[in-house]
């Protein structure tokens, strides 16, 4: 209920109007959105093989988690505001999208999940590997997903 | 000529099927999508050590020896996924603009490794734990990171423009 309120007071606000009216807005926002997955997916990728044990092995896995630290957060920043800019486009239309929903939900898990991942495991001795196993495939999978309702959110 | 291919291609059973089926192009086409994180997300990481912005700790030829693996298997990734899409579109894609610029950029984009890989990194050993990159190496890296942005945004083009 509340988010149906929220939803609508967006759809209302001169932003979500000027972003509707603009021809090339949603193509530039959609872009960035799409460039900064780019980063983001491979910063993620790296990270979860290397716990995984089969990427960038000659680096420790807290090294590597913590190198990549930095990509992953702007990643997760510029993915965030550019998506909501994309959702005020149109917020009525997201609303009930079935994917959208399903996004939402896993974006939020996902987020807080590869954070966590990543902080612990950049603090990690090198000997504790067993559960970042776990960690790194439920990332991928996290991620893998929300990349799979993303592209939906067009089609259904 | 290269029109006649693309008509012929069009025409296919294959690339009609692929057209007309509920799922076919969504699918491929959402592989190609995530699939810019595996080929182009890999190569960016390369780019960002090669002007020092991460990893600097670590020797370039040792990053680039073991993130190379998977930029091919993403590059395997995006071909046959692309192919398979133009296939299915090549009479249209042929005269879209985007298209086009893609197709230019991609080859663009294929020389700048070749020579990197000809010239400054065959010194690589000479620089790859400097502080520093040489000059040369840092523009193959925003030569690389340009041209990759102009290919997703010219790729994600050619369904604007018709």
């Amino acid at each position: 209920m509340i988010m149906l309120t929220l939803f609508h007071w967006l759809a209302k606000t001169s932003l979500a109007i000027a972003l509707r009216d603009s021809t090339w807005a949603f193509a530039i926002i959609e872009v960035i959105h799409l460039l900064t997955l780019a980063i983001f997916g491979g910063a993620v990728l790296m990270v979860d093989l290397r716990l995984l044990g089969i990427g960038l092995k000659t680096q420790s896995r807290s090294q590597v988690s913590r190198e990549l630290f930095p990509i992953v957060l702007i990643g997760l920043g510029v993915m965030l505001v550019s998506g909501f800019l994309l959702l005020a486009s149109g917020p009525m239309r997201y609303y009930y999208n079935p994917a959208f929903r399903i996004k939402l939900v896993l974006f939020t898990v996902a987020t807080i999940f590869q954070i966590a991942l990543q902080q612990r495991a950049g603090r990690a001795e090198e000997q504790q590997v067993r559960g970042f196993y776990i960690g790194a495939v439920v990332s991928l999978l996290l991620w893998l997903s929300i990349g799979l309702a993303g592209r939906a959110i067009g089609y259904v | 000529m290269l029109l006649h291919l693309c008509q012929w291609l069009y025409a296919t059973h294959f690339g009609t099927s692929i057209r007309e089926s509920q799922y076919m192009f969504p699918v491929i086409e959402t592989i190609h999508t995530l699939g810019i994180a595996l080929l182009v997300g890999t190569i960016a990481i390369l780019d960002l050590r090669l002007l020092g912005f991460v990893m600097r700790k670590e020797p370039v030829s040792r990053v680039a020896r073991q993130i190379l693996p998977w930029v091919w298997a993403g590059f395997v990734v995006m071909l046959i996924s692309g192919l398979l899409l133009f296939w299915s579109e090549a009479q249209t894609n042929y005269f879209n603009l985007a298209f086009r610029i893609k197709i230019l950029l991609l080859i663009l984009v294929g020389l700048n490794p070749l020579i990197f890989h000809l010239t400054i990194y065959r010194k690589v050993n000479q620089w790859e734990i400097a502080p520093v990159t040489p000059l040369r190496a840092r523009l193959a890296a925003i030569s690389s990171l340009t041209l990759w942005t102009g290919i997703i945004v010219a790729g994600r083009m050619i369904a604007y423009l018709h």
